[in-house]
C-alpha cells in the first residue's frame, strides 16, 4: 500500500495542528486501523507453527515460508489457481467483446427504440443472480448439444461441469453494457464522421476508431470482471462437481468446512495467496476502479 | 435514470442533403447496429430474462428434475408458511437487513465526511477501507472465522487485553448472527465510502460557502445544505445495499452453515438447500418469489422514506 498523498486543494493556510484535525486524523486512522486488521493477523497466522496458534498471540517465532508451498500440496490449490485464472480470462473477454459492441450500438448508431433497449439494460441490472439461481441452472443444464444434451436440449447435462457453464452465464451483465455505453456517448460524432469519409465501414469505426478512444472504461469493465470472476463462489458451487474444474474460493470453503481438521497457518496462507492478486489489482489500478465504481454509482 | 447524462449530441456542421448515399449510410448503420447488440440481447434474454419469467412459472409446480411434474397452483406458498427453516430464513434475512443496512450506510457517510476534509494519506484510507470489499467473501469469511476462534482467536484475545471472559461468538445461538453482521458491515464499507465520497465531492461549494456566509454552523450546513444535495445517491446507496444484503450467502456458508441450530440461516442459503440438496425446485422457486416480494417491500419503504425527507 502506498502512502501517496492528495495534493492539498486550495485550502491556503494549513490547519494541520488544530485539535479537531488530529481529531479526525486519530479517528480515521484507528478506522483504518480496523479495517486492515484481519489481513495482518491473516498474514501473521500463515507464518505461525501449529503450535504456535493453540494460544492467542501476534507474533511468529520465526517465519515459515515453508508453511505457503505446503499450503500448496494439501489441496490442489494450484489447480485451483489455474481454474480461477481461467474462468477470469474467459470471462473479461467474452464481457469486454459482448458488453462494448452493445454499448457502442446503443450509443452512437441510430437504432429505433434505442432508449427503450437501455431502460431494457438499466431494469435488467437491477436483477440479482440470487434472484434467477434456480431457472439458470435449468437453463444452462439444457443448453442443445452440449454435454450429450440432444437438439432440444435434453438427455444430458449441457454445460454443467463446463467451463462454457462457469464463463458464459455470468458474463457479460447488463452493468457492463451499460457503463461502455456511457463512455461512447461522451465520444464527439465527427471521429466517425471523418473516418467514414476516409471510406471506413460501420463495424470498422465501432473497432478501430471509437474503442481505443474508451480504454478508461475498457479498464474499469475488465478490473471489475476480473474482480467478480475471481471472488465467485454460489455459481461455481452449483454446477461443477470435479475438483478438477473447481476455482479458488470454492477450494477455500471446502478446506474450511472440516472444524476438527483446519490446519488454520495453511487455511491462512491459501488465503493470503488467494487475496494478494486482488489486492494488488486494487492497489494498481485504484484510481479507475474508484472512479468507474463512483461513476456507477452516480450515474446510475 | 441515466438519460439526463447525456451530452446535447454534436451536429456536424456539413450538412449533408438525404440522398441515395446518406440513406444506404443510415441503412448500414441501423444493420450493423443490431449485429453489435445481438450478442447482449441474446445472452440478457437467456440468462436473465427467461430465468425470471421461469422462476415464477416453477414456482406454481413441483418440478423436482424428474419428468413427471404438476401444476399445484399457491400449494407451496401456503406449505412456505407452515415451514420453520423458511420462516427463521427469512426472519433471519430481514434482521440482517435491518441491522448491516443503517449500521453500514451512517458509517460509510462518516468516513466519507471525514475523508473529504482535505485529508492527507486519502488513498492510504480509501485503500484500507476498500480492500475488504475487493477481497473474496470466502476469502474474507476464512479469515474472520479464523478471529471468532474461541480457543485463540483475536477476537477473545482482544476481549482479554480488557479482562473480558472469551465468547464461543459463532457457537452461541445468542451471539452468531450479531458475529455475522459484524463482518457483513466491515466488508461492505468500502463501496459504500467511495460512492459517498464522489457524491460529496459533487456537492455545491457555492451553496456551503453562502450559507456559510449566513452564518450556518457545520450541523446547519451539513443539514441543510449536503444531506439534500446526496439524496440521489443515498437512495442508490439504500436499493444496492437491499439487494446486497438479501443476498447473503457465501459468509453463512463458510462461516457458521447456518448454524448453531438454524440460529442464522439465511434466505439464499434454504433457497439452495431445497433446490440443490432437496432437488425441490418448484418449491425453492416459490421462496424466490418470496424473496423478490420482499425485496420490492423494502425498496418501496426505502422510497418513501426518501421522498419524506424531500419533502421535509
Amino acid at each position: 500500500m502506498t502512502s501517496a498523498t492528495l495534493p492539498a486543494i486550495g485550502s491556503a493556510k494549513p490547519s494541520a495542528l488544530r485539535p479537531g484535525r488530529i481529531l479526525l486524523y486519530v479517528v480515521m486512522t484507528v478506522g483504518a486501523i480496523l479495517m486492515i486488521t484481519p489481513f495482518v493477523w491473516m498474514l501473521l497466522t500463515a507464518f505461525k507453527s501449529n503450535l504456535e496458534i493453540a494460544k492467542f498471540g501476534w507474533l511468529p517465532s520465526e517465519l515459515r515460508w515453508r508453511n505457503f508451498s505446503e499450503a500448496m500440496q494439501t489441496a490442489p490449490f494450484l489447480r485451483y489457481f489455474r481454474n480461477s485464472l481461467f474462468i477470469a480470462v474467459g470471462e473479461t473477454a467474452f464481457t469486454l467483446v459482448v458488453c462494448t459492441m452493445a454499448g457502442y450500438a446503443l450509443a452512437k448508431l441510430p437504432l429505433r427504440g434505442a432508449k427503450s433497449l437501455l431502460n431494457y439494460f438499466i431494469v435488467l441490472l437491477l436483477v440479482p443472480f440470487q434472484i434467477i439461481l434456480v431457472p439458470l441452472f435449468l437453463i444452462v443444464k439444457s443448453i442443445p448439444l452440449f454435454g450429450g444434451n440432444n437438439i432440444l436440449g435434453q438427455g444430458g447435462i449441457g454445460w454443467l461441469n463446463s467451463w462454457w457453464g462457469l464463463i458464459i452465464p455470468l458474463g457479460a451483465a447488463p452493468l457492463f453494457t451499460f457503463l461502455a455505453r456511457q463512455f461512447y456517448v461522451s465520444l464527439p460524432d465527427e471521429l466517425a464522421q471523418a473516418a467514414r469519409v476516409d471510406g471506413l465501414g460501420e463495424f470498422g469505426i465501432f473497432l478501430r476508431i471509437m474503442t481505443p478512444l474508451i480504454k478508461p472504461a475498457l479498464i474499469t469493465i475488465a478490473v471489475f470482471q476480473i474482480e467478480a470472476a475471481w471472488n465467485g463462489f454460489l455459481w461455481p458451487l452449483m454446477i461443477t462437481t470435479s475438483d478438477s474444474m473447481r476455482p479458488l474460493q470454492l477450494g477455500l470453503a471446502i478446506f474450511s468446512q472440516n472444524p476438527a481438521e483446519i490446519q488454520w497457518p495453511y487455511l491462512m496462507a491459501g488465503t493470503a495467496l488467494a487475496t494478494l492478486p486482488m489486492i494488488v489489482l486494487f492497489v494498481f489500478a485504484q484510481k479507475r476502479f474508484v472512479e468507474g465504481m463512483a461513476n456507477v454509482g452516480i450515474k446510475g | 435514470m441515466s438519460t439526463t447524462l447525456e451530452r446535447p449530441a454534436l451536429r456536424t456542421s456539413r450538412k449533408v442533403p438525404p440522398s441515395k448515399d446518406s440513406r444506404t449510410l443510415l441503412k448500414s448503420q441501423i444493420r450493423t447496429g443490431w449485429a453489435l447488440l445481438a450478442p447482449a440481447l441474446l445472452h440478457s434474454g437467456i440468462f436473465i430474462v427467461i430465468p425470471v419469467v421461469a422462476v415464477l412459472v416453477l414456482s406454481l409446480t413441483n418440478y423436482s428434475f424428474g419428468d413427471t411434474w404438476a401444476w399445484v397452483g399457491f400449494g407451496n406458498y401456503a406449505d412456505l408458511f407452515g415451514d420453520v427453516d423458511f420462516l427463521a430464513s427469512l426472519w433471519h434475512t430481514v434482521l440482517y437487513a435491518i441491522v448491516v443496512i443503517p449500521i453500514s450506510m451512517a458509517i460509510s457517510l462518516a468516513v466519507a465526511l471525514g475523508l473529504n476534509q482535505k485529508i492527507r494519506g486519502l488513498s492510504f484510507f480509501r485503500t484500507a477501507f476498500y480492500i475488504p470489499t475487493v477481497t473474496a467473501t470466502v476469502a474474507v469469511a476464512t479469515i474472520w472465522l479464523w478471529i471468532y476462534n474461541p480457543g485463540s482467536g483475536l477476537a477473545n484475545g482482544f476481549l482479554s487485553l480488557f479482562g473480558f471472559a472469551p465468547n464461543r461468538w459463532l457457537a452461541d445461538p445468542a451471539t452468531a448472527l450479531p458475529s455475522l453482521m459484524v463482518v457483513g458491515i466491515w466488508q461492505g464499507l468500502g463501496t459504500k465510502v467511495i460512492i459517498y465520497l464522489a457524491a460529496l465531492q459533487g456537492v455545491s461549494r457555492d451553496l456551503l460557502e453562502s450559507s456559510e456566509i449566513d452564518g450556518a454552523n457545520r450541523w446547519q450546513k451539513f443539514a441543510n445544505v449536503t444531506w439534500p444535495a446526496i439524496g440521489p445517491v443515498q437512495f442508490f446507496v439504500l436499493i444496492t445495499s437491499i439487494v446486497g444484503t438479501f443476498q447473503v450467502f457465501d459468509l453463512v456458508y463458510v462461516m457458521t452453515q447456518g448454524g448453531p441450530g438454524s440460529e442464522t440461516r439465511v434466505l439464499v442459503m434454504d433457497i439452495y438447500q431445497n433446490a440443490f440438496q432437496d432437488l425441490k425446485l418448484g418449491y425453492a422457486s416459490a421462496e424466490t418469489v418470496i424473496m423478490m416480494i420482499v425485496i420490492a417491500l423494502f425498496i418501496g419503504v426505502g422510497r418513501l422514506l426518501q421522498k419524506a425527507d424531500a419533502n421535509d
